[in-house]
């Protein structure tokens, strides 16, 4: 039973109101950790201050480093004050590099954009070419090499492939030995380089799990009646394939490859930035962590799951909007 | 009058568990066995009676499913090697020597078949010269730049990886089931409550958050375990929310609620045994996303520093893979057949369980 379609204005509206229940969840579960950490972000601060002998009274400065943060007031206001530092687009101040973090992310954010960027590209071009090419030769050779091939991919950690790569490429063959050099333009022809093998890295993961879905979506269009009967009014073979089987295997995978954006993308752009150096999100988050600079790792956590948020948001959108068939819920 | 007495030992077993890390907290401050090994205790007591017990008593639907695996070679192929793996993680520390040995004299030995030109410090004349060194069969697998053993260290790794695969994925789908099946059965508030949340946690990029709460938490691989526990069970809480919507409305559950039965007795006897299938196939296709979360964490130098992880061999040979390569290459082999072989037998499963869904 058809129940009354709502229209796609309210879906959006509907979608976006529960996204806005996600980001504070985000924001609340992030406060709720901090404060549930043992000792205080300022203590590595006060140790090395008391160890360097400059203060005589380190209660003294522990109280100024609290009134400073408005670590001494209560809870609620904390968490009102934490809540409304992030919506003025206040994400705190970097210690190790004496920066607010909010222009450290500023500065470095296109750098994780470009690689996840071009990883993309790789992925998406490689992936659905291979993808549909073994759903059309279902059950032949050149589709098992694809279905082996695209398991490695998956199961094959991309730190380790990382590592393997520069010891092939860069160690024995001595290619690709550039690092990315940020006082070039981002698509000149040096950071191109530096960035080969890190797209490969990234990229090859994210192909072989899209080569399986367009070929499962492949597959499931090859069966479908309009297939049939594109054939049946003679059009060629390469017009059923590339305008009926291709273009209806896309809606799925679109949405995938956006959903995709989270998880897999994310923590692996992470882990390829430490690998390679390029200097990203990651790469600064990761030196965070060994600086004990609290205010930068939970910004690029927070920056993580609200990219993922507004794609996943994308997604919904997306797919109501290509495959009219859908109805909004 | 079976059940009665499989519960009775559960709780009982459990009991005793419980009782023994209270001793051990309180009496002998915590020597007797490590967090870890308790959680290890409850997990395999919990397998023995829930897991594998129910599949040795229908032993004609094992049987049938067995068939259906068996079919499939690769995961098969699979299957034989995390059997290895087990053994070689249980039995294997027993064979070779202690993981943490330093040797400076055979530091930097190559595996057996290879062999390297370096610089070596001779006794008699007191200066460096450079020297042909080829593998031992003494140490298979070569020697770091430390003199440790890298076999040992892999084997070691095997434990450590197998133990946060399988304890960590327990815990997830603990959570997960909790979450899914009360969601789906108490519907309403509960469930648009539960589903939010669950929609927050996924949210977060999965190694992110672990990145950060083990940041902010400190390293330890008990903790390790637990962190990802408590944060990759959303997956699983939507797969099983959604199978037990559809078993909700099935007559025998409709036919034993019209009998009278409890809801619990719904729960326990109807509907998590019928997403048990579901369930295995959840756990074999998690465990390599746990693995490598961990291998991961102890790559960037976030896991935990007094084990010999998998992720912390590979993260000590990338520095010196001009020299030497192997300590890089071993463990990443291991870390990438392990992964392959629970995919390989996950993907087999599902085939199995689930012969219409093709991904």
């Amino acid at each position: 039973m058809p129940g009354k379609k709502a229209s796609m204005g309210e879906y959006i509206a509907r979608r976006l109101f529960y996204s806005l229940i996600i980001a504070w969840g985000i924001l609340t579960i992030t406060f709720i950790l901090l404060r549930l950490a043992p000792g205080s972000p300022a203590d590595n601060y006060l140790a090395n201050i008391a160890a360097s002998g400059r203060a005589r009274d380190i209660a003294q400065v522990q109280a100024a480093i609290d009134a400073r943060y408005g670590l001494d007031k209560p809870l609620y206001l904390q968490y009102a004050d934490y809540i409304s530092n992030l919506l003025h687009g206040n994400l705190g101040w970097s210690l190790s590099t004496s920066l607010p973090v909010s222009e450290l992310l500023s500065k470095h954010w296109i750098y994780s954009f470009e690689l996840i960027f071009l990883s993309t590209v790789f992925a998406v071009l490689i992936g659905v070419s291979i993808g549909i090419y073994s759903a059309v030769k279902q059950r032949t050779k050149a589709d098992y090499a694809v279905t082996v091939f695209s398991f490695m991919g998956i199961s094959i950690p991309n730190f380790w492939l990382g590592i393997m790569l520069i010891l092939i490429f860069s160690v024995k063959l001595g290619l690709f030995k550039t690092y990315y050099d940020t006082s070039l333009p981002l698509f000149s022809l040096e950071n191109l380089k530096a960035m080969t093998l890190p797209v490969i890295t990234l990229g090859s993961g994210m192909l072989a799990g899209y080569s399986r879905y367009v070929r499962s979506a492949a597959l499931d269009n090859l069966r479908k009646d309009f297939v049939r009967t594109a054939r049946a009014k003679g059009l060629p073979e390469r017009t059923v394939i590339l305008k009926h089987v291709f273009r209806n295997a896309m809606l799925p995978v679109i949405t995938i490859i956006m959903l995709d954006m989270s998880g897999v993308v994310f923590g692996g752009a992470y882990l390829t930035e430490i690998i390679f150096g390029i200097p990203g999100l990651g790469r600064i988050s990761f030196n965070a962590i060994f600086a004990d600079d609290y205010a930068v790792v939970v910004a690029v956590t927070l920056i993580g799951a609200v990219v993922t948020l507004i794609f996943n948001l994308l997604a919904d959108i997306a797919y109501t909007y290509l495959d009219p068939r859908v109805r909004y819920v | 009058m079976f059940k009665l007495s499989r519960k009775l030992i559960f709780v009982t077993i459990i009991a005793v568990i419980i009782a023994t890390i209270a001793i051990d907290f309180f009496a002998m401050s915590g020597k007797l066995l490590s967090p870890l090994g308790y959680f290890y205790a409850f997990f395999s007591v919990f397998m023995l009676l829930y897991v594998v017990y129910p599949l040795y008593k229908n032993r004609r639907l094992t049987s049938y499913y067995w068939e259906r695996t068996r079919k499939n070679r690769l995961a098969m192929l699979g299957l034989f090697f995390i059997v290895f793996l087990v053994i070689l993680a249980i039995a294997g520390p027993f064979f070779t020597q202690d993981p943490n040995h330093v040797n400076f004299e055979e530091k930097n030995l190559p595996p057996v078949g290879f062999t390297t030109s370096q610089s070596v410090y001779d006794s008699q004349t007191g200066s460096l010269r450079n020297a042909e060194i080829s593998g031992t069969w003494k140490h298979p697998l070569g020697m770091d730049d430390k003199g440790r053993d890298i076999l040992a260290m892999l084997v070691s790794g095997a434990r450590v990886s197998l133990q946060v695969g399988l304890v960590a994925t327990f815990i997830a789908l603990i959570i997960g089931v909790i979450i899914g099946v009360s969601s789906a059965y108490f519907g309403g508030m509960v469930d648009n409550i539960l589903m939010r949340f669950t929609d927050i946690m996924m949210t977060f990029p999965f190694f992110l958050l672990l990145v950060f709460i083990v940041f902010i938490f400190g390293a330890d691989l008990t903790l390790i375990i637990l962190i990802i526990g408590m944060t990759g069970w959303t997956g699983a809480a939507r797969i099983v929310r959604s199978e037990a919507l559809s078993l909700r409305t099935r007559e025998f559950v409709l036919a034993s609620r019209a009998l009278g039965a409890s809801d619990a007795r719904i729960i326990f006897r109807h509907l998590i045994p019928n997403v048990m299938g579901t369930l295995i196939v959840i756990a074999t296709l998690s465990i390599p996303g746990v693995i490598l979360a961990e291998a991961a964490l102890s790559f960037i130098g976030l896991g935990d520093p007094t084990v010999a992880s998998w992720g912390r061999i590979l993260n000590a040979g990338q520095d010196n893979l001009e020299t030497t390569w192997w300590v890089a290459v071993e463990p990443g082999i291991m870390l990438f057949l392990t992964v392959l072989s629970f995919n390989f037998l996950g993907d087999g499963l599902r085939d199995a369980f689930d012969p219409m869904s093709e991904l």
